[in-house]
Protein backbone atom coordinates (compact mmCIF):
# COMPACT_ATOMS: atom_id res chain seq x y z
CA UNK A 1 0.00 0.00 0.00
CA UNK A 2 1.45 3.28 -1.12
CA UNK A 3 2.16 5.93 1.56
CA UNK A 4 -0.38 8.19 -0.81
CA UNK A 5 -3.12 5.73 -0.56
CA UNK A 6 -3.02 6.05 3.17
CA UNK A 7 -2.52 10.05 3.21
CA UNK A 8 -6.00 9.39 1.29
CA UNK A 9 -7.60 7.26 3.51
CA UNK A 10 -6.72 9.34 6.40
CA UNK A 11 -7.87 12.49 5.03
CA UNK A 12 -11.59 11.20 4.52
CA UNK A 13 -12.14 9.43 8.42
CA UNK A 14 -13.42 11.36 11.05
CA UNK A 15 -11.29 13.11 13.41
CA UNK A 16 -11.21 13.21 16.85
CA UNK A 17 -11.31 17.36 19.12
CA UNK A 18 -7.25 17.10 18.31
CA UNK A 19 -7.46 16.69 15.01
CA UNK A 20 -5.91 13.15 14.17
CA UNK A 21 -8.18 10.61 12.45
CA UNK A 22 -10.28 8.12 14.94
CA UNK A 23 -8.61 4.93 14.38
CA UNK A 24 -11.34 2.09 14.28
CA UNK A 25 -12.97 3.42 11.12
CA UNK A 26 -9.22 4.69 9.86
CA UNK A 27 -7.61 0.59 10.55
CA UNK A 28 -10.71 -0.79 8.99
CA UNK A 29 -10.53 1.42 5.62
CA UNK A 30 -7.32 0.26 5.64
CA UNK A 31 -8.07 -3.10 5.95
CA UNK A 32 -10.84 -3.04 3.49
CA UNK A 33 -8.44 -2.08 0.74
CA UNK A 34 -5.55 -4.33 1.52
CA UNK A 35 -6.86 -7.56 3.23
CA UNK A 36 -4.56 -6.70 6.17
CA UNK A 37 -2.58 -4.35 8.33
CA UNK A 38 1.05 -4.52 8.26
CA UNK A 39 3.59 -3.82 11.09
CA UNK A 40 4.97 -1.24 7.91
CA UNK A 41 1.52 -0.04 6.83
CA UNK A 42 0.72 0.45 10.81
CA UNK A 43 4.07 2.43 11.02
CA UNK A 44 3.15 4.43 8.21
CA UNK A 45 0.17 5.44 9.69
CA UNK A 46 1.83 6.13 12.58
CA UNK A 47 4.43 8.99 10.67
CA UNK A 48 1.78 10.34 9.25
CA UNK A 49 -0.93 10.73 11.69
CA UNK A 50 1.13 11.03 14.61
CA UNK A 51 -0.26 8.50 16.62
CA UNK A 52 2.52 6.53 17.97
CA UNK A 53 3.56 3.26 16.53
CA UNK A 54 2.33 1.25 19.47
CA UNK A 55 -0.63 2.65 20.05
CA UNK A 56 -1.36 2.12 16.84
CA UNK A 57 -0.09 -1.61 16.79
CA UNK A 58 -1.85 -2.24 20.08
CA UNK A 59 -5.24 -1.55 19.02
CA UNK A 60 -4.94 -3.36 15.76
CA UNK A 61 -4.02 -7.05 18.35
CA UNK A 62 -6.70 -5.83 20.62
CA UNK A 63 -9.56 -6.45 18.00
CA UNK A 64 -10.01 -9.60 16.89
CA UNK A 65 -11.90 -8.29 13.54
CA UNK A 66 -8.71 -6.62 12.53
CA UNK A 67 -5.90 -8.55 10.95
CA UNK A 68 -1.83 -8.10 11.20
CA UNK A 69 -1.25 -11.26 8.51
CA UNK A 70 -3.18 -12.42 5.32
CA UNK A 71 -6.52 -14.35 5.26
CA UNK A 72 -7.97 -16.02 3.19
CA UNK A 73 -10.76 -14.03 0.54
CA UNK A 74 -13.60 -15.68 2.42
CA UNK A 75 -13.96 -15.23 6.66
CA UNK A 76 -15.89 -17.78 8.11
CA UNK A 77 -16.48 -16.96 11.57
CA UNK A 78 -18.15 -20.09 13.31
CA UNK A 79 -20.21 -18.93 16.80
CA UNK A 80 -19.17 -20.87 19.43
CA UNK A 81 -21.49 -19.63 22.35
CA UNK A 82 -23.95 -21.79 24.90
CA UNK A 83 -26.73 -21.29 22.39
CA UNK A 84 -25.14 -22.97 19.55
CA UNK A 85 -22.92 -25.27 21.63
CA UNK A 86 -26.05 -26.96 22.80
CA UNK A 87 -27.36 -27.23 19.66
CA UNK A 88 -25.02 -29.73 17.63
CA UNK A 89 -21.66 -27.07 17.84
CA UNK A 90 -19.26 -29.04 18.19
CA UNK A 91 -19.76 -31.89 15.18
CA UNK A 92 -20.17 -28.99 12.72
CA UNK A 93 -16.99 -27.43 13.56
CA UNK A 94 -15.34 -30.96 13.04
CA UNK A 95 -17.30 -30.92 9.93
CA UNK A 96 -16.02 -27.92 8.66
CA UNK A 97 -12.48 -28.60 9.93
CA UNK A 98 -12.48 -31.70 7.67
CA UNK A 99 -14.22 -30.05 4.72
CA UNK A 100 -11.32 -27.22 4.64
CA UNK A 101 -8.66 -29.47 5.51
CA UNK A 102 -7.73 -26.56 8.05
CA UNK A 103 -8.13 -26.44 11.70
CA UNK A 104 -9.61 -22.94 13.22
CA UNK A 105 -7.99 -20.37 13.06
CA UNK A 106 -5.88 -21.11 10.10
CA UNK A 107 -6.21 -20.39 6.10
CA UNK A 108 -6.26 -22.71 3.41
CA UNK A 109 -3.58 -23.38 0.93
CA UNK A 110 -5.35 -21.34 -1.76
CA UNK A 111 -5.62 -18.26 0.34
CA UNK A 112 -9.62 -19.00 -0.27
CA UNK A 113 -11.05 -19.96 2.98
CA UNK A 114 -10.11 -18.98 6.68
CA UNK A 115 -11.32 -20.47 9.78
CA UNK A 116 -12.56 -18.55 13.07
CA UNK A 117 -14.33 -19.88 16.03
CA UNK A 118 -15.59 -16.77 17.46
CA UNK A 119 -17.88 -15.38 20.64
CA UNK A 120 -21.36 -15.35 20.32
CA UNK A 121 -22.81 -14.02 16.66
CA UNK A 122 -26.23 -12.84 18.09
CA UNK A 123 -28.24 -15.24 15.77
CA UNK A 124 -28.57 -17.51 19.29
CA UNK A 125 -32.56 -17.58 17.12
CA UNK A 126 -30.94 -19.63 14.27
CA UNK A 127 -28.60 -21.84 16.02
CA UNK A 128 -25.89 -23.26 15.64
CA UNK A 129 -24.84 -20.32 13.34
CA UNK A 130 -21.69 -18.88 11.30
CA UNK A 131 -21.09 -15.95 9.61
CA UNK A 132 -18.94 -15.73 5.79
CA UNK A 133 -18.00 -12.22 5.36
CA UNK A 134 -21.04 -9.85 6.44
CA UNK A 135 -23.54 -12.76 5.79
CA UNK A 136 -24.88 -14.79 8.34
CA UNK A 137 -26.03 -18.73 7.84
CA UNK A 138 -28.19 -20.20 10.43
CA UNK A 139 -29.93 -23.31 11.70
CA UNK A 140 -26.56 -25.11 10.54
CA UNK A 141 -26.51 -28.64 9.62
CA UNK A 142 -23.53 -30.75 7.74
CA UNK A 143 -25.66 -30.89 4.10
CA UNK A 144 -26.16 -26.84 4.21
CA UNK A 145 -22.32 -25.68 5.44
CA UNK A 146 -21.32 -28.66 2.42
CA UNK A 147 -23.98 -26.31 -0.27
CA UNK A 148 -22.40 -23.11 1.42
CA UNK A 149 -18.69 -23.94 1.13
CA UNK A 150 -19.25 -25.42 -1.98
CA UNK A 151 -20.31 -22.12 -3.43
CA UNK A 152 -17.46 -20.43 -2.24
CA UNK A 153 -15.24 -22.28 -4.12
CA UNK B 1 -44.59 -5.63 20.24
CA UNK B 2 -44.72 -2.97 21.96
CA UNK B 3 -41.25 -1.99 20.99
CA UNK B 4 -41.87 -1.96 17.19
CA UNK B 5 -44.72 0.86 17.10
CA UNK B 6 -43.09 3.07 14.45
CA UNK B 7 -43.64 6.83 16.46
CA UNK B 8 -42.34 8.58 13.30
CA UNK B 9 -40.97 11.77 15.56
CA UNK B 10 -43.85 12.12 16.99
CA UNK B 11 -42.23 11.54 20.21
CA UNK B 12 -39.54 14.09 19.68
CA UNK B 13 -42.13 16.83 18.61
CA UNK B 14 -43.64 16.61 22.23
CA UNK B 15 -40.08 16.49 23.57
CA UNK B 16 -39.14 19.71 21.59
CA UNK B 17 -42.23 21.35 23.27
CA UNK B 18 -41.09 20.62 26.79
CA UNK B 19 -37.67 22.14 28.49
CA UNK B 20 -34.79 20.02 29.27
CA UNK B 21 -35.69 19.82 32.58
CA UNK B 22 -39.27 18.57 32.20
CA UNK B 23 -37.72 15.81 29.59
CA UNK B 24 -35.69 14.49 31.93
CA UNK B 25 -38.68 14.26 35.09
CA UNK B 26 -41.07 12.68 32.20
CA UNK B 27 -38.22 9.65 31.54
CA UNK B 28 -37.36 9.79 35.55
CA UNK B 29 -41.14 9.63 36.19
CA UNK B 30 -41.72 6.75 33.63
CA UNK B 31 -39.23 4.45 35.80
CA UNK B 32 -37.44 3.57 32.43
CA UNK B 33 -35.07 1.29 33.37
CA UNK B 34 -31.23 0.56 30.98
CA UNK B 35 -31.79 -2.77 29.05
CA UNK B 36 -28.48 -3.39 28.57
CA UNK B 37 -27.84 -5.42 31.07
CA UNK B 38 -27.39 -2.92 34.50
CA UNK B 39 -31.11 -2.11 34.91
CA UNK B 40 -29.89 1.46 36.15
CA UNK B 41 -32.57 4.61 36.04
CA UNK B 42 -32.64 6.29 32.92
CA UNK B 43 -33.39 9.54 33.77
CA UNK B 44 -31.19 9.52 36.76
CA UNK B 45 -28.02 8.83 34.11
CA UNK B 46 -29.80 11.77 31.97
CA UNK B 47 -29.66 13.62 35.33
CA UNK B 48 -26.28 13.40 35.83
CA UNK B 49 -25.05 14.12 32.76
CA UNK B 50 -27.25 17.26 32.65
CA UNK B 51 -25.07 18.90 35.89
CA UNK B 52 -21.99 19.62 34.46
CA UNK B 53 -23.23 22.73 32.06
CA UNK B 54 -21.82 25.06 29.37
CA UNK B 55 -19.29 22.32 28.15
CA UNK B 56 -19.99 20.30 24.66
CA UNK B 57 -21.87 16.83 25.56
CA UNK B 58 -21.48 13.50 23.85
CA UNK B 59 -24.54 10.61 23.52
CA UNK B 60 -23.16 6.39 22.43
CA UNK B 61 -25.66 4.74 21.44
CA UNK B 62 -24.10 1.24 23.04
CA UNK B 63 -25.18 -1.55 20.23
CA UNK B 64 -22.03 -3.78 20.80
CA UNK B 65 -24.77 -6.55 21.89
CA UNK B 66 -22.05 -8.97 22.32
CA UNK B 67 -23.58 -11.28 25.65
CA UNK B 68 -23.99 -15.01 24.59
CA UNK B 69 -27.58 -15.51 24.11
CA UNK B 70 -28.80 -12.28 23.50
CA UNK B 71 -29.47 -10.87 20.24
CA UNK B 72 -32.65 -8.33 20.89
CA UNK B 73 -30.54 -5.10 19.88
CA UNK B 74 -29.88 -6.82 16.45
CA UNK B 75 -33.82 -7.43 16.57
CA UNK B 76 -34.28 -3.79 17.03
CA UNK B 77 -32.03 -2.22 14.99
CA UNK B 78 -33.54 -4.20 11.80
CA UNK B 79 -37.04 -3.85 12.51
CA UNK B 80 -37.58 -0.41 14.21
CA UNK B 81 -33.93 2.05 14.00
CA UNK B 82 -35.77 5.18 13.56
CA UNK B 83 -37.13 4.98 16.92
CA UNK B 84 -33.89 4.26 18.75
CA UNK B 85 -32.20 7.84 16.21
CA UNK B 86 -35.26 9.35 17.51
CA UNK B 87 -34.44 8.29 21.18
CA UNK B 88 -30.77 9.44 20.78
CA UNK B 89 -32.29 12.81 19.86
CA UNK B 90 -34.71 13.09 22.93
CA UNK B 91 -31.67 12.32 25.00
CA UNK B 92 -29.86 14.96 23.43
CA UNK B 93 -32.93 17.58 23.36
CA UNK B 94 -32.24 16.82 27.76
CA UNK B 95 -28.59 16.93 27.99
CA UNK B 96 -27.89 19.37 25.67
CA UNK B 97 -26.23 17.29 23.06
CA UNK B 98 -25.35 18.16 19.33
CA UNK B 99 -23.61 15.07 18.19
CA UNK B 100 -23.69 11.22 19.36
CA UNK B 101 -21.59 7.93 18.51
CA UNK B 102 -23.83 4.72 17.20
CA UNK B 103 -21.11 2.17 18.23
CA UNK B 104 -22.03 -1.01 16.08
CA UNK B 105 -20.53 -4.64 16.98
CA UNK B 106 -18.45 -5.83 14.17
CA UNK B 107 -20.34 -8.85 14.03
CA UNK B 108 -23.52 -6.33 13.32
CA UNK B 109 -21.68 -4.63 10.32
CA UNK B 110 -24.65 -5.81 7.85
CA UNK B 111 -27.27 -3.53 10.20
CA UNK B 112 -24.86 -0.47 9.11
CA UNK B 113 -27.25 0.41 5.84
CA UNK B 114 -30.50 0.33 8.16
CA UNK B 115 -29.20 2.32 10.36
CA UNK B 116 -28.00 5.29 8.15
CA UNK B 117 -30.92 5.12 6.39
CA UNK B 118 -32.97 6.00 9.59
CA UNK B 119 -30.43 8.51 9.71
CA UNK B 120 -31.10 9.90 7.00
CA UNK B 121 -34.80 10.31 7.45
CA UNK B 122 -34.39 11.71 10.76
CA UNK B 123 -32.18 14.29 9.22
CA UNK B 124 -35.69 15.28 7.02
CA UNK B 125 -37.27 15.60 10.19
CA UNK B 126 -34.66 17.74 12.04
CA UNK B 127 -34.98 20.24 9.15
CA UNK B 128 -38.65 20.65 9.90
CA UNK B 129 -38.21 21.21 13.45
CA UNK B 130 -34.92 22.96 13.48
CA UNK B 131 -32.15 21.07 15.36
CA UNK B 132 -28.49 19.96 14.17
CA UNK B 133 -27.21 16.94 15.53
CA UNK B 134 -24.64 14.65 14.36
CA UNK B 135 -24.29 11.34 13.96
CA UNK B 136 -21.53 8.93 13.58
CA UNK B 137 -21.63 5.27 13.12
CA UNK B 138 -18.66 2.89 14.45
CA UNK B 139 -17.59 -0.84 13.56
CA UNK B 140 -16.63 -2.32 17.14
CA UNK B 141 -13.83 -4.53 16.33
CA UNK B 142 -15.79 -7.70 17.96
CA UNK B 143 -14.58 -7.41 21.95
CA UNK B 144 -16.98 -8.94 24.15
CA UNK B 145 -15.48 -6.10 26.68
CA UNK B 146 -16.25 -2.93 24.91
CA UNK B 147 -19.98 -3.30 25.90
CA UNK B 148 -18.68 -1.37 28.81
CA UNK B 149 -19.34 1.99 29.55
CA UNK B 150 -16.16 2.94 29.43
CA UNK B 151 -14.91 0.53 27.19
CA UNK B 152 -16.71 1.23 24.65
CA UNK B 153 -15.42 5.23 25.00
CA UNK B 154 -11.94 3.98 24.78
CA UNK B 155 -12.60 2.10 21.71
CA UNK B 156 -14.01 5.25 20.03
CA UNK B 157 -11.57 7.36 21.19
CA UNK B 158 -9.17 4.86 19.12
CA UNK B 159 -7.68 2.95 22.30
CA UNK B 160 -8.01 -0.54 23.12
CA UNK B 161 -11.06 -1.56 25.12
CA UNK B 162 -9.64 -1.64 28.44
CA UNK B 163 -12.55 -0.38 30.78
CA UNK B 164 -11.40 2.59 33.01
CA UNK B 165 -12.03 2.75 36.83
CA UNK B 166 -14.44 4.27 37.98
CA UNK B 167 -15.80 6.96 39.57
CA UNK B 168 -15.21 9.40 37.35
CA UNK B 169 -18.37 8.45 35.59
CA UNK B 170 -19.13 8.80 31.53
CA UNK B 171 -21.77 11.14 33.01
CA UNK B 172 -19.20 13.65 34.26
CA UNK B 173 -16.11 12.88 32.44
CA UNK B 174 -16.66 10.85 29.33
CA UNK B 175 -15.64 10.27 25.44
CA UNK B 176 -13.09 12.93 24.83
CA UNK B 177 -13.03 14.09 28.20
CA UNK B 178 -16.68 15.38 28.16
CA UNK B 179 -20.01 14.54 29.97
CA UNK B 180 -21.04 11.41 27.99
CA UNK B 181 -24.67 9.89 28.12
CA UNK B 182 -23.78 6.19 27.03
CA UNK B 183 -27.37 4.01 26.41
CA UNK B 184 -28.56 0.72 25.49
CA UNK B 185 -30.44 0.26 22.11
CA UNK B 186 -33.53 -1.13 23.72
CA UNK B 187 -33.47 1.83 26.13
CA UNK B 188 -33.11 4.25 23.80
CA UNK B 189 -35.81 2.92 21.36
CA UNK B 190 -38.22 2.97 24.32
CA UNK B 191 -37.73 6.89 25.19
CA UNK B 192 -40.21 7.87 21.99
CA UNK B 193 -42.66 5.54 23.26
CA UNK B 194 -42.70 7.09 26.46
CA UNK B 195 -43.34 10.58 24.98
CA UNK B 196 -46.43 9.15 22.73
CA UNK B 197 -48.16 6.30 24.91
CA UNK B 198 -49.39 7.10 27.75
CA UNK B 199 -50.09 3.46 28.73
CA UNK B 200 -46.53 3.07 28.61
CA UNK B 201 -44.62 0.96 31.83
CA UNK B 202 -41.16 0.14 32.13
CA UNK B 203 -42.57 -4.15 33.07
CA UNK B 204 -42.24 -4.73 29.25
CA UNK B 205 -39.06 -6.17 28.20
CA UNK B 206 -37.45 -8.12 25.25
CA UNK B 207 -36.52 -11.63 26.51
CA UNK B 208 -34.31 -13.19 24.00
CA UNK B 209 -34.93 -17.37 24.92
CA UNK B 210 -32.41 -20.15 23.30
CA UNK B 211 -30.89 -22.84 23.73
CA UNK B 212 -32.90 -26.72 24.26
CA UNK B 213 -35.47 -24.77 23.03
CA UNK B 214 -37.39 -25.62 19.72
CA UNK B 215 -38.92 -21.96 19.10
CA UNK B 216 -35.62 -19.89 20.11
CA UNK B 217 -36.28 -15.85 19.34
CA UNK B 218 -37.16 -12.59 21.13
CA UNK B 219 -39.87 -12.04 23.43
CA UNK B 220 -41.86 -9.41 24.40
CA UNK B 221 -42.76 -10.46 28.22
CA UNK B 222 -43.87 -8.48 31.19
CA UNK B 223 -42.06 -8.92 34.32
CA UNK B 224 -43.95 -10.91 36.82
CA UNK B 225 -45.76 -13.67 34.96
CA UNK B 226 -44.28 -17.02 35.81
CA UNK B 227 -41.28 -17.78 34.25
CA UNK B 228 -43.15 -21.48 33.50
CA UNK B 229 -44.99 -19.36 31.13
CA UNK B 230 -42.67 -17.98 29.25
CA UNK B 231 -40.68 -20.60 28.97
CA UNK B 232 -43.19 -22.94 27.44
CA UNK B 233 -43.58 -20.70 24.70
CA UNK B 234 -40.28 -21.44 23.64
CA UNK B 235 -41.50 -24.82 23.53
CA UNK B 236 -38.64 -26.88 25.49
CA UNK B 237 -37.10 -30.10 23.95
CA UNK B 238 -37.27 -31.76 26.93
CA UNK B 239 -37.46 -31.60 30.72
CA UNK B 240 -35.33 -28.05 31.57
CA UNK B 241 -32.60 -28.43 34.18
CA UNK B 242 -31.08 -25.19 34.31
CA UNK B 243 -31.26 -21.48 32.85
CA UNK B 244 -28.49 -19.38 31.97
CA UNK B 245 -28.65 -15.51 31.90
CA UNK B 246 -26.48 -15.21 29.15
CA UNK B 247 -22.63 -16.13 30.53
CA UNK B 248 -22.34 -13.38 33.16
CA UNK B 249 -25.84 -13.48 34.64
CA UNK B 250 -25.03 -16.93 36.34
CA UNK B 251 -27.38 -19.98 36.40
CA UNK B 252 -30.37 -20.94 38.35
CA UNK B 253 -32.14 -24.80 38.67
CA UNK B 254 -35.11 -24.32 36.76
CA UNK B 255 -38.21 -24.22 39.87
CA UNK B 256 -41.67 -24.24 37.87
CA UNK B 257 -43.26 -21.52 40.57
CA UNK B 258 -40.03 -18.82 39.95
CA UNK B 259 -41.62 -15.51 38.60
CA UNK B 260 -39.68 -13.46 35.55
CA UNK B 261 -38.70 -10.82 37.57
CA UNK B 262 -35.11 -9.19 38.83
CA UNK B 263 -35.75 -9.64 42.43
CA UNK B 264 -36.92 -13.34 42.47
CA UNK B 265 -34.20 -14.41 40.25
CA UNK B 266 -31.51 -11.96 42.24
CA UNK B 267 -32.10 -14.24 45.63
CA UNK B 268 -31.54 -17.15 44.14
CA UNK B 269 -28.16 -15.73 43.29
CA UNK B 270 -28.08 -14.75 39.52
CA UNK B 271 -28.82 -11.97 37.44
CA UNK B 272 -32.06 -11.40 35.39
CA UNK B 273 -31.07 -9.69 31.53
CA UNK B 274 -32.72 -10.05 28.45
CA UNK B 275 -30.78 -13.38 27.66
CA UNK B 276 -32.50 -17.23 28.74
CA UNK B 277 -30.37 -20.11 27.53
CA UNK B 278 -32.09 -23.26 28.55
CA UNK B 279 -30.81 -26.22 29.46
CA UNK B 280 -32.28 -29.23 29.52
CA UNK B 281 -31.68 -32.92 32.02
CA UNK B 282 -29.88 -34.40 28.86
CA UNK B 283 -27.15 -32.10 29.45
CA UNK B 284 -23.46 -32.26 31.85
CA UNK B 285 -23.65 -28.42 33.95
CA UNK B 286 -19.49 -29.25 33.44
CA UNK B 287 -19.88 -29.23 30.10
CA UNK B 288 -21.44 -25.93 29.59
CA UNK B 289 -19.56 -24.68 32.23
CA UNK B 290 -16.44 -24.70 30.19
CA UNK B 291 -17.98 -23.28 27.43
CA UNK B 292 -19.16 -20.22 29.54
CA UNK B 293 -15.23 -19.56 31.14
CA UNK B 294 -13.53 -20.36 27.37
CA UNK B 295 -15.63 -17.46 26.66
CA UNK B 296 -14.36 -15.13 29.42
CA UNK B 297 -11.00 -16.52 29.14
CA UNK B 298 -11.07 -15.42 25.54
CA UNK B 299 -12.73 -12.44 25.85
CA UNK B 300 -11.28 -10.80 28.94
CA UNK B 301 -9.12 -7.91 27.96
CA UNK B 302 -5.84 -8.88 29.87
CA UNK B 303 -5.40 -5.25 31.28
CA UNK B 304 -6.01 -7.00 35.29
CA UNK B 305 -4.11 -9.72 36.57
CA UNK B 306 -7.34 -12.01 38.15
CA UNK B 307 -9.36 -12.01 35.38
CA UNK B 308 -6.95 -12.40 32.58
CA UNK B 309 -4.81 -15.26 34.83
CA UNK B 310 -7.50 -16.33 36.44
CA UNK B 311 -9.70 -17.12 34.04
CA UNK B 312 -7.13 -19.26 32.10
CA UNK B 313 -6.39 -21.37 35.48
CA UNK B 314 -10.27 -21.92 36.18
CA UNK B 315 -10.19 -23.10 32.25
CA UNK B 316 -7.67 -25.90 33.40
CA UNK B 317 -8.95 -27.05 36.28
CA UNK B 318 -12.70 -27.52 35.06
CA UNK B 319 -10.83 -29.97 31.89
CA UNK B 320 -8.84 -31.43 34.46
CA UNK B 321 -12.70 -31.72 36.19
CA UNK B 322 -13.80 -32.71 33.35
CA UNK B 323 -11.23 -35.63 31.96
CA UNK B 324 -12.05 -36.97 35.62
CA UNK B 325 -8.37 -36.08 36.56
CA UNK B 326 -9.00 -33.70 39.57
CA UNK B 327 -9.25 -34.44 43.58
CA UNK B 328 -10.84 -32.80 46.28
CA UNK B 329 -8.15 -30.30 46.64
CA UNK B 330 -8.42 -29.16 43.21
CA UNK B 331 -12.64 -28.30 43.41
CA UNK B 332 -11.28 -26.26 46.44
CA UNK B 333 -8.68 -24.77 44.62
CA UNK B 334 -11.43 -23.64 41.83
CA UNK B 335 -13.63 -22.24 44.57
CA UNK B 336 -11.41 -20.16 46.10
CA UNK B 337 -9.99 -18.93 43.14
CA UNK B 338 -13.36 -18.29 41.91
CA UNK B 339 -13.56 -15.93 44.81
CA UNK B 340 -10.98 -14.14 44.17
CA UNK B 341 -11.55 -13.40 40.77
CA UNK B 342 -14.95 -12.17 41.40
CA UNK B 343 -13.76 -9.61 44.15
CA UNK B 344 -10.57 -8.07 42.96
CA UNK B 345 -11.40 -8.33 39.39
CA UNK B 346 -11.24 -4.69 37.97
CA UNK B 347 -14.73 -4.49 35.51
CA UNK B 348 -17.58 -6.00 35.58
CA UNK B 349 -16.57 -8.36 33.16
CA UNK B 350 -13.78 -9.91 35.76
CA UNK B 351 -16.56 -9.68 38.24
CA UNK B 352 -19.03 -11.90 36.88
CA UNK B 353 -16.78 -14.11 34.81
CA UNK B 354 -17.18 -16.41 37.73
CA UNK B 355 -20.61 -16.00 38.71
CA UNK B 356 -21.56 -19.27 37.34
CA UNK B 357 -19.33 -21.41 38.78
CA UNK B 358 -20.05 -20.19 42.05
CA UNK B 359 -23.98 -21.00 40.93
CA UNK B 360 -22.73 -23.93 39.64
CA UNK B 361 -21.24 -24.99 42.78
CA UNK B 362 -24.56 -24.20 44.79
CA UNK B 363 -27.06 -25.93 42.82
CA UNK B 364 -25.34 -28.84 40.99
CA UNK B 365 -21.81 -29.47 43.12
CA UNK B 366 -22.64 -33.38 42.75
CA UNK B 367 -22.03 -33.25 39.06
CA UNK B 368 -18.50 -31.98 39.69
CA UNK B 369 -17.84 -34.39 42.76
CA UNK B 370 -19.04 -37.06 40.70
CA UNK B 371 -16.20 -37.03 38.36
CA UNK B 372 -13.85 -36.82 41.16
CA UNK B 373 -10.65 -39.21 41.51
Amino acid sequence: MSSDEIGMIIDEVIKGPDGKPLLLPLLYKIQEKFGYISKNTAHEIAKKTKIPFSTIYGVITFYDMLYTEPKGKHIIRICNSPSCYLNNLVTLIKFLELLLNIKSGQTTKDKKISLEIVSCLGCCDKSPAMMINDQVYGNLNEHKIKKIISRLR
Amino acid sequence: MKILRKTRFNGLRKAMQMSPEEIKEKIKKSELKGRGGSNFPTGEKIEMTMSREGVKKYIICNADEGEPGTFKDRFILKKNPLNVIEGMLIAARAINSEEGYIYLRGQYSYLKPNIEKAIQAAKKAMKKINITFNFHIIIGGGAYVCGDETAIIESIEGKRGNPRIKPPFPSRKGLFAMPTLVDNVETLANLPLIFTDKNWNDNWRLFCISGDVRKPGVYELPLGIPLKKAIQMARPKNKIKAIYFGCYGGCIPYDENLILDCEPIRKKGAMLASSLILVDETRNILDISAIISKFFEFESCGQCTPCREGNIRVLELLQKISLGKAKRKDLKLLEELCGVIGDTSLCGLGQSSVNHIMKEFKYFKNEFQEKLK
